[in-house]
């Protein structure tokens, strides 16, 4: 089967045919546990009638008692199923006692019986009208139910109890159950609709919620160098002149109150910050701060090549928050102060190489995850779709190649 | 030099950390939007149990219109009625013009009302000896807490209701004849008095969970139009959160109101800062719309688990996307007699290779939907409808549970 393309879902607009189906089902489960709980509360206030002594003979409670356990069953399964046989099921079971009470007892039902009788009728079985308010074939069940149900009642009654009595309660718990029905039928759709609302704003809320996360994690230079300066106070400041750092500390609080007012700050040339204005950036520029950057901490960056690149700026985000992180190795596990950058182009690559005469290591020995090379050079550089290798082994310095397209 | 210690890799990201803390938007949500517990339909509700009321009422007054002759003293039953009718008016009233609330004064008020009209009534027909036969407002002042239902605590209503079948039970007791020709009276005087406001109570509680699940979905039904990574609804807040922290604390380093070199508990903090930033930069995006609908949502981030190791949900279209949930959600909607026991994994990934269709060249993403205690044929069949709009698909069953095997066709990310 092909796949089936939905243009009505293209601007997130869900399928409000679907929603009103399940709300649907939801409310006709909530209806019927209704129906189920109510009939049998009621059907056992009946059993309780009938057991009281004098209510029927013996022979008779002997013949209800199976009525009444098939009665409480089917009223259980129309608790959890839609199907239409529970409920006359559950008609015929209660009708089946009715008959049986009024009719079996020599002399007629005692009051206990008659009670019963009521109980069930007006009732037990009325609970019924709870799952039948909602479709015309379903009403029409409901109006027979009824028209059968207080025809049987009221006749054999009639010898023992007055028929307007009869009539009348009968009424009164079919009119309650129907009443019930409708009203929380609906009383759902009701509910659907303010509750769609509500998803409508959510969505709304879901869409700003992630183009605000979109922005500031798109400032991804600006918290690249806040994360820089934040670790170095996490170890206290030490071996940073406190001025440098005082005076680093500065620019990226004015940074991050920019980025905080609306803006998208990108960090230029040392102590000058601009908004940045076009899509693409110099590379030079930038690689200036970084350089400065690793100036203050105590890295001595030396650049060779090319400085002239002009890359995309999600392109360039990439490249030099992958350039910064290598360094940001070097400086912490080379054990040297120096490193060199050389950046070369062609056509279709930019191409950095970050170079140190540290200490190096064997590939094999370290987990690149420890690095943070898979996080935060792998991983970005593959977003837009360039790669990273990584050349070492011990006592002869590491060297990075960073790729990018441009 | 660094002072970075074994569980801590060079971003600073302490390594093994659990994931965070996800914050519950769902009840974030609702909190927001259902500022008085009475809303989003119950309102309604509470109207029709005071239609109820007023039908129940009307048909136990006939009764008492019946009885008049019959009562020794007929004005204290009608004084019974006159106190009952006021305090379901007042009720009414006040909870109309405060706005579908019932403050403790005037539920307080109501209270004593009903106890009045039980007292007064049962005081007019003690000399009768026949509490069943003959009770008419004390029996309809049970029935009269069903108006109150959707405006208190369920507790509340339930111990008002037991303190009156106590005091009615008693009253029975001691003063009416339990002869086997008496009895079916009394009981079915206690249960219409009684049972109502029971009844009552557990169809407000089943609506209000009917509205809490409806909300639930809706709520997470907005992730089907989030970008292939998404942010959670916390994330930006989260971020933003972080970034004034950091701007606060480089603001102070800069003016010199913390002095350099950092005491070790400033720089504790400022470490911690930037491991949280780092988590909320690296990690934020890589979560997929199915990740954050199944974390985001009560009921299937009880019995949900999603395993995409690919992050290919992502790629699911729109309408794709609607299906998997919808499965997904009358899976875990069929509640059973145990909900923990019903468990839905979806296992997606990973991708097996392209084909060529007339749409162009696409790619292929099993997903399998293995069940636990979830039969064949107890599934709702909605959820078929809804599987066909994910892709082609088979179902099995392993271990007596459903399984489900979809093959679903993406546009391939590296054609784009």
């Amino acid at each position: 089967m092909l796949p089936v393309r939905h243009p009505q879902f293209r601007d997130g607009v869900c399928n409000d045919y679907a929603a009103m189906d399940l709300i649907g089902k939801e409310r006709d489960r909530l209806l019927q546990r209704i129906a189920r709980l109510y009939g049998l509360s009621f059907t056992v206030v009946s059993l309780v009638c009938l057991l009281i002594p004098g209510a029927v003979d013996s022979a008779t409670l002997g013949i209800c008692l199976p009525l009444y356990a098939a009665l409480a069953f089917m009223q259980i399964r129309l608790g959890s199923s839609r199907s239409i046989w529970w409920i006359i099921g559950a008609f015929a079971a209660a009708l089946a006692i009715i008959v049986a009470v009024a009719v079996l007892p020599a002399g007629g039902p005692g009051q206990a019986g008659i009670s019963a009788i009521e109980q069930l009728a007006a009732a037990s079985i009325a609970s019924l009208a709870i799952v039948l308010t909602t479709e015309p074939i379903r009403r029409t069940v409901l109006a027979i139910g009824f028209v059968a149900t207080s025809v049987t009642a009221t006749v054999l009654l009639a010898p023992v109890q007055p028929p307007f009595r009869t009539i009348g309660v009968l009424v009164l718990g079919w009119t309650l159950t129907t009443i019930i029905g409708f009203w929380i039928s609906a009383g759902v759709p009701q509910a659907a609709r303010r509750i769609a609302s509500i998803g409508r704003a959510h969505r709304a809320e879901r869409q700003a919620s992630e183009t605000e996360a979109q922005r500031r994690q798109g400032a991804r230079l600006l918290h690249d160098t806040v994360l820089a300066t934040l670790t170095l106070l996490a170890h206290s400041g030490v071996g940073v002149a406190p001025e440098a750092l005082r005076q680093q500390a500065a620019d990226d609080a004015r940074l991050l109150r920019q980025l905080r007012l609306g803006a998208t700050p990108t960090p230029e040339v040392s102590g000058e910050y601009k908004l940045e204005t076009g899509d693409d950036t110099v590379l030079g520029r930038t690689l200036e701060s970084v350089k400065q950057r690793f100036g203050r901490m105590g890295l001595e960056v030396s650049w060779h090549g090319t400085g002239q690149v002009l890359l995309p700026t999600e392109v360039l985000d990439a490249f030099l928050l992958a350039l910064a992180e290598c360094l940001e190795n070097v400086r912490r596990h080379a054990g040297v102060t120096e490193a060199h950058v050389t950046i070369t182009d062609d056509e279709t690559t930019v191409r950095a190489m970050v170079t140190d005469a540290g200490v190096g290591f064997a590939l094999d020995d370290i987990d690149s995850a420890r690095l943070g090379l898979k996080e935060s050079v792998v991983g970005r550089l593959r977003e837009v779709g360039g790669r990273a290798r990584l050349f070492s082994s011990p006592g002869s310095g590491t060297t990075v190649v960073l790729e990018v397209p441009r | 030099m660094t002072r970075s210690s074994a569980e801590e890799n060079t971003l600073g990201v302490i390594v093994g950390r659990g994931r965070r803390h996800q914050s519950d938007a769902t009840a974030r949500v609702i909190r927001d939007a259902t500022p008085r517990r009475a809303s989003l339909g119950t309102g309604f509700i509470g109207v029709g149990a005071a239609v109820v009321f007023a039908i129940a009422a009307v048909y136990r007054f006939v009764w008492f219109i019946g009885l008049w002759s019959v009562y020794p003293e007929a004005t204290l039953a009608a004084a019974a009625w006159a106190v009952l009718i006021l305090s379901v008016a007042a009720t009414l009233l006040v909870a109309y013009v405060i706005g579908d609330q019932l403050p403790n004064w005037m539920f307080a008020i109501f209270l004593a009302g009903l106890a009045a009209a039980v007292a007064l009534d049962l005081t007019a027909i003690w000399p009768l000896g026949d509490v069943g036969r003959n009770a008419t407002a004390a029996l309809s002042a049970g029935m009269a807490l069903i108006i109150v239902v959707t405006l208190r605590r369920a507790l509340d209503i339930i111990i008002s209701a037991a303190v009156l079948a106590v005091a009615l039970a008693t009253a029975i007791i001691v003063n009416s004849s339990l002869a086997p020709e008496d009895l079916a009276s009394q009981v079915t005087s206690f249960a219409f008095a009684i049972l109502p406001p029971l009844l009552a109570l557990a169809i407000v509680s089943s609506f209000r969970r009917l509205v809490q699940i409806e909300l639930d979905r809706v709520l997470v039904q907005s992730t089907v139009s989030a970008p292939r990574f998404a942010v959670g609804m916390m994330a930006s807040e989260e971020l933003a959160r972080l970034d004034l922290a950091a701007e606060e604390l480089l603001e102070s380093v800069a003016a010199g109101r913390i002095a350099l070199p950092l005491a070790p508990k400033t720089a504790s903090v400022a470490a911690s800062l930037a491991t949280e930033l780092r988590l909320h930069l690296i990690e934020g995006r890589r979560e997929t719309w199915l990740y954050h609908a199944i974390t985001e949502s009560d009921m299937l981030g009880k019995s949900a688990t999603l395993i995409d190791k690919g992050s290919l949900a992502g790629l699911l279209d729109a309408g794709q996307r609607d299906g998997l949930l919808s499965a997904a959600w009358l899976l875990v909607s069929e509640r059973g007699p145990s909900p923990s026991s019903r468990l839905v994994t979806l296992t997606i990934g990973p991708a097996t290779g392209t084909v060529e269709t007339p749409i162009g060249r696409q790619l292929t993403v099993p997903i399998v939907i293995t069940t636990a205690g979830i039969a064949r044929n107890r599934v709702d069949p909605a959820i078929w409808e809804a599987i066909r709009k994910v892709g082609q698909y088979s179902d099995s069953t392993l271990n007596s549970s459903l399984k489900v095997d979809i093959e679903c066709l993406v546009d391939n990310p590296a054609d784009q």
